[in-house]
């Protein structure tokens, strides 16, 4: 009798210091997001323009001319006003485009600069 | 009686014992796992570390973006504030400059003029589209050189002066 209450007891001692139940490991590695890397786009080659002044006292030697050179008798006008604001519009559009691309290249630099990623 | 009294005495020695043994286990688990705690706040305490510096680098790095983009805007408005004055030029007897009126009297200088700007322009817009600077527009330092339409984009090496 007492001989197995020994016995018991020094099992039970021996049993709990055996346990072997591991702490769970959860590996979480960060996965960066692939870069977007889009290229800008190709700069185009704007056409050339030529202007033609047109007035009541050139009006006929300008026809002439542009028969002369074979182009059709005709002009898109504008007057000095509107090619004033044409000028304007497009030097807006030029400064919203110069803008733009800025935008982008800061953006850029800042979410896919190699030193700042890490 | 006495064998009894041997045996419970044997019997509370081996549960001391048994006892101690668990204790010491136990204590040696605690210091254990105080240990990786310690390790873990080391290890926190370093990332947030670095987490502060990484902020304060992009806080830097925003300020910076905002005021490159805040240069490139007042450089942009002065360059249409130019274009503004030069349409609207007042001449030497107080006048507004009259571009009709000048384009009826001086028709081929104008005519001229015009397309010589418009020429500019459309070269500012290839450049405001990412094309190549010429060597002559990177060394252009004189009025007389630059593209007066875009002087900011078209000729780095332009200083204005008067």
């Amino acid at each position: 009798m007492i001989k197995n209450t020994i016995l018991i007891l020094l099992l039970a001692v021996v049993v709990s210091g055996c346990s072997s139940v591991r702490e769970l490991k959860i590996f979480e590695t960060e996965v960066p997001r692939e870069k977007l890397n889009l290229p800008h786009p190709e700069a185009a080659k704007m056409e050339p323009l030529q202007w033609v002044i047109i007035t009541s006292e050139n009006a006929e030697e300008v026809f002439a001319k542009l028969k002369e050179q074979g182009k059709d008798p005709v002009l898109f006008g504008l007057s000095d006003k509107d090619y004033e604001f044409l000028s304007k519009n497009f030097a807006q559009i030029r400064a919203y485009m110069i803008k733009q691309r800025q935008v982008i290249d800061q953006y850029k630099d800042y979410y896919e600069n190699e030193e700042t990623d890490k | 009686m006495f064998g009894s009294i041997k045996i419970a005495m044997v019997l509370i020695a081996l549960a001391g014992a048994g006892g101690g043994f668990i204790y010491v286990k136990n204590l040696q688990a605690d210091l254990a796992t105080s240990e990786a705690n310690n390790l873990k706040l080391e290890q926190s305490v370093e990332s947030q570390k670095a987490v502060i510096k990484q902020q304060a680098d992009d806080f830097k790095a925003i300020l910076i973006a905002n005021q490159e983009l805040e240069k490139t805007n007042k450089t942009l408005a002065a360059e249409f504030d130019a274009l503004d004055k030069r349409f609207n030029k007042i001449n030497g007897r107080g006048e507004v400059r009259d571009l009709g009126d000048l384009a009826v009297k001086r028709t081929k200088p104008i005519e001229r003029v015009i397309n010589s700007a418009t020429k500019k322009a459309m070269r500012c817009v290839e450049i405001a589209m990412g094309a190549e600077l010429t060597e002559k527009e990177r060394t252009a330092t004189k009025k007389s050189e630059i593209n007066s339409e875009c002087p900011s984009i078209a000729n780095p090496s332009y200083v204005p002066y008067d």
